[in-house]
């Protein structure tokens, strides 16, 4: 029989963003666009 | 592009825009944080990503094609495409994905005019 010993990862779906990306001091890595925008106000 | 597409209403065809995140995609070869990877680590963050789509999908329907781009230019950066048997099929996978998460990004999905690959050039 075959098994396959490399074990599952865990799916990425699902996965909620980082609490750390809804902080005002996310790393500069946190690609902006991602999830709500900032009350941007009109002019 | 910066044309207009039409969006149809139903369509066998799925598009999850801007799904697929190269883990080198602000400099090809290079991570966020400045370290070079290795291109079979990139190859296998390709595979891992292309497996969890694949088996997130099939749970709604038979896939008949499914497309990645891996690219690094703007443009349908990171699409994925996903062709289903039928129809419904692609409703379903479309109501079950919409406003649902994949590591950390919320999923935009909407049907996608394109029907066969290989003629899915922009005219």
């Amino acid at each position: 029989s075959r098994s396959r010993s490399k074990s599952k990862r865990v799916s990425g779906f699902d996965m909620a963003p980082p609490a750390s990306a809804l902080l005002p001091t996310a790393t500069a890595a946190a690609v902006p666009g991602i999830g709500q925008l900032p009350g941007v106000p009109a002019i | 592009c910066s044309r207009l597409h039409n969006r149809p209403t139903i369509s066998p065809t799925l598009l999850l825009c801007n799904m697929y995140q190269r883990p080198d995609m602000i400099t090809p070869g290079i991570d966020a944080q400045g370290n070079p990877i290795d291109p079979r680590q990139i190859q296998e963050h390709f595979e891992d990503f292309y497996e969890d789509i694949f088996e997130e999908l099939s749970k709604y329907g038979e896939i008949e094609s499914l497309n990645v781009c891996d690219n690094l230019a703007d443009h349908m950066i990171g699409n994925v495409y996903v062709e289903f048997r039928k129809e419904e099929e692609a409703a379903a996978a479309l109501r079950g994905l919409q406003g649902r998460f994949y590591s950390g990004k919320p999923i935009i999905v909407e049907f996608s005019p394109v029907t066969d690959f290989r003629e899915a050039t922009c005219r």
